[in-house]
């Protein structure tokens, strides 16, 4: 059914805002356009109205979910290339088409040079072991995932590159051999990722043909990275700190150089050491202490030296065994550090103002949260989102085997391999290995406002605008303001969603 | 003159809005010949714009053949300001109920020429043959429309400059910024609205007490323009019981016995109007 003059009202619903309240008013939008309208502007000067009422019962219509990384959904894993690219663009459409049942309705596909560690023996991202030919590989399997919608699917933003510079203690899933150092710095990068891959481009999603790279998460304390982090934002990338054992000086002045995101926020990092807080610490980042305006910041200067076990010393226990752990349970203890205290010095006069925090120039990264209540505990969900409420995203950090119809049990995998679904947990047969993530965002959104206890409209916002706003597209995605695209799901006031629609189109709806 | 009691602001919003609904109902609006109506802005019409909503809704009223007239906008405030009248129109009214938007009328108080401005939109009422019926509120001050105290009573639509105390009360509007309120307005005269066939004033709240009494038990004066209302043949104000602090007991028991004669006046209204008379008979007070 469409809309004889081509708009459309939304009428008896709640508006999320940006803010995370949840407001009641109507929406407007052009199915034709696929937007968002100024109702106001609509009626006094192109002097319209919709054609066509929906009322959606006192229901919630929310921006549709962005989830930022996702390896895979419906038996397509984003990081294998089986030789082809009309199969890998199929598996592509596919899942752009499939997700939206589940409130999403943007995503960066996130890609690993690796399979699953724990069957390492198995066919691996590419069929050859040679490290040459994977990598000669992955240029072209970035090019194919340049941002992509079709009339009915979900918005494919790009790509999400996690590694390979990232740091072998904590690699989680990667597999050891590709790990690799930016020994050339931004070179480095470029010649792993594909130089052309990686230019500049402002407006990368005004136009289909452009290149496609969002985010890259890597170890800031691994070679040649931290002097790389400048020039990847520069390019308009988000550097995610991820992967990585970076002591609290060292993930503060990657912050400082630009990074901007950490990736799954508890996992595959150092836990939260209270005299060493590491890169879970930048949530609670001291403004007196992380400005670089102060002379007193501890990184300002120079970089403290890493006081943690070097890689290497671990990379020889961690050989020991392929103990296949998952990120969430990777127990590198954290050896404590006693950080700079410089901010104890009386430079400034201290604020009076109740409520106010300093506002010193030290902006905190978005951080992403994996809310399936399995790798991360409700309590400290609650933790991290308190500090930092402006900052969380919820991601869901999927492998292929999402799939909200799949029922539990034992399903083939591939290669003999089987694993067991129970729920939201996933393990390898025959072991009680994590085989990593299959919750829906949706759930995750409804899992975040009971774990912490925020409203719904705050939480559909970690799932909006945020990660919208950390990608730098809150103008398009992620939002409701005027010429964002009418990319919309309906949900209920348990946060079920009812229907979904991508660009003023309807491309979903619950069977009753 | 009729005046009634009711007893807050939600039975006078109510009230009205029933009133109006019936009116536009028999009046049975065409497009060839629409019902011509005049609105307001301000915190006292919203119950009555939420009661007509909800008419509308009920599928009993349409504003489909309805042309509107506001009566006021602010000068050089951007169209969507949160505070222009344009904007107020549109959340409290324009949005939830059928009314195209070629039948809205709003003075346009970014105009070039705003005396042209003026000028056309009398012209425009004109055109559609008059207002048939003026909904209004008032000022603290008793301003109707933006005719401030000391306004012509012959006045038409035209550029006004706002009065102090208006400025002042419209500030909270405007983060408490007196420098921020606009400092005029374009508004109809009162002769604008005199010369419509029927104006309906709602007036709440104690505040308005004053500016209630001065225009209805006192004359004619250019100091409390809604006064001007005493020359008009067929005029209902509609009150609640914290307006009324400022009567006589013997004014409000007075319009309050003549209450039920309203239903006896309006069937002879339509019985006339069914014989071809076309002129408003006003009230039978």
């Amino acid at each position: 059914m469409t809309s004889p003059n081509g708009l459309i009202c939304f009428t008896n619903c709640l508006l999320p805002q940006e803010d995370g309240a949840l407001v009641e008013k109507d929406l407007w939008i052009d199915e034709r356009r696929g937007v968002v309208l100024d109702s106001q502007k609509t009626f006094f000067l192109r002097k319209e109205r919709p054609d066509r009422v929906i009322d959606l019962g006192g229901n919630i219509l929310s921006p549709g979910f962005l989830d930022i990384q996702i390896n895979g959904a419906y038996n397509f894993d984003f990081s294998v290339y089986e030789g082809d690219d009309e199969t890998y663009r199929t598996g592509l459409h596919r899942v752009a088409e499939k997700i939206v049942e589940t409130g999403v309705t943007s995503l960066l596909p996130t890609i690993i040079l690796s399979s699953f560690s724990a069957e390492r023996d198995a066919i691996a991202v590419f069929p050859h072991p040679s490290l040459t030919q994977e990598r000669s590989l992955y240029p072209k399997l970035l090019h194919l995932l340049r941002p992509y919608h079709s009339p009915t699917s979900a918005t494919l933003l790009g790509w999400h590159a996690e590694g390979p510079f990232i740091q072998f203690a904590k690699r989680g899933a990667h597999e050891p051999q590709f790990l690799l150092t930016a020994k050339e710095d931004i070179k480095s990068f470029e010649e792993v990722y594909g130089a052309d891959n990686l230019t500049v481009n402002e407006d990368w999603l005004m136009d289909d043909e452009t290149v496609g790279v969002r985010v890259i998460t890597a170890a800031p304390e691994v070679d040649g990275v931290m002097s790389s982090i400048e020039e990847l934002t520069r390019r308009g990338i988000v550097f995610s700190i991820g992967h990585s054992i970076a002591s609290t000086g060292l993930a503060t002045a990657a912050v400082q150089n630009g990074a901007r995101l950490i990736t799954h926020l508890f996992n595959a990092m150092p836990q939260l050491h209270h005299r060493d807080p590491s890169i879970i610490g930048l949530l609670g980042a001291s403004p007196h202490l992380s400005s670089p305006s102060n002379p007193a910041s501890p990184v300002s200067a120079t970089f403290p030296k890493i006081h943690r076990v070097p890689s290497t010393v671990r990379r020889s226990a961690a050989a020991q065994g392929p103990q296949a752990t998952s990120e969430a349970f990777d127990d590198v203890q954290t050896p404590p550090l006693t950080p700079v205290l410089r901010a104890q010095t009386d430079l400034d006069d201290l604020h009076l103002q109740k409520g106010k925090v300093a506002d010193l120039a030290f902006e905190r990264p978005f951080y992403e949260l994996i809310v399936d209540g399995i790798h991360s505990h409700p309590n400290s969900v609650r933790l991290a989102y308190s500090s930092f409420p402006e900052g969380c995203v919820l991601i869901t950090d999927a492998m292929k085997i999402l799939d909200p119809h799949l029922k539990d049990g034992v399903h083939e995998w591939r290669d003999g391999k089987r694993f067991v679904k129970s729920g939201d947990k996933l393990y390898l047969e025959g072991t009680d290995t994590l085989a990593g993530s299959v919750v829906t965002l949706d759930k995750c959104v409804r899992n975040f406002s009971r774990f912490t206890g925020c409203s719904l409209g705050e939480a559909i916002r970690c799932a909006t605008y945020n990660p919208a706003k950390c990608l730098g597209i809150e103008h398009r995605k992620g939002t409701l303001r005027p010429g964002a695209d009418a990319d919309l799901v309906v949900l209920d006031r348990r946060g079920k969603v009812l229907s979904t629609w991508v660009r003023g189109r309807e491309v979903w709806t619950k069977a009753d | 003159m009729r005046l009634i009691i009711r007893d807050n602001a939600a039975h006078v919003g109510e009230y009205i809005a029933n009133y109006i609904a019936k009116r536009i109902n028999d009046f049975a609006p065409t497009p060839e010949k629409p019902f011509v109506l005049g609105l307001p802005t301000g915190s006292s019409p919203i119950p009555t714009y939420k009661h007509l909503i909800k008419l509308v809704k009920e599928g009993k009223l349409s504003f489909k053949n309805v042309v509107t007239f506001n009566m006021d906008e602010y000068v050089g405030l951007p169209e969507d300001h949160p505070e222009s009248y344009h904007t107020f129109m549109f959340r409290e009214f324009f949005s939830h109920v059928d009314i195209p938007p070629s039948q809205v009328n709003i003075l346009n108080g970014n105009a070039k020429n705003l005396i042209e401005e003026c000028k056309s939109y009398e012209e425009k009422i004109k055109k559609y043959g008059g207002i048939e019926l003026f909904l209004g509120g008032i000022g603290e001050d008793g301003h109707i429309a933006f005719n401030e105290p000391g306004s012509s009573l012959a006045s038409r639509t035209r550029i006004k400059t706002l009065a102090y105390d208006t400025i002042l009360a419209n500030a909270r509007f405007f983060n408490n910024d007196i420098a921020a309120v606009p400092r005029m307005a374009l508004t109809v005269g009162v002769a604008t609205v005199l010369e419509s066939r029927e104006v309906v004033v709602v007036v709440t709240g104690q505040r308005k007490a004053l500016a209630l009494s001065k225009a209805i038990e006192e004359g004619v004066n250019h100091l409390w323009t809604l006064s001007a209302l005493q020359l008009h043949p067929w005029a209902l104000i509609v009150v609640d019981e914290d307006a009324t602090a400022e009567l006589h007991v013997k004014t409000v028991k007075y319009f309050k016995s003549i209450e039920r004669v309203q239903d006896e006046v309006e069937a002879m209204h339509d019985a006339l109007k069914k014989q071809g008379v076309d002129e408003p008979v006003g009230s039978m007070e």
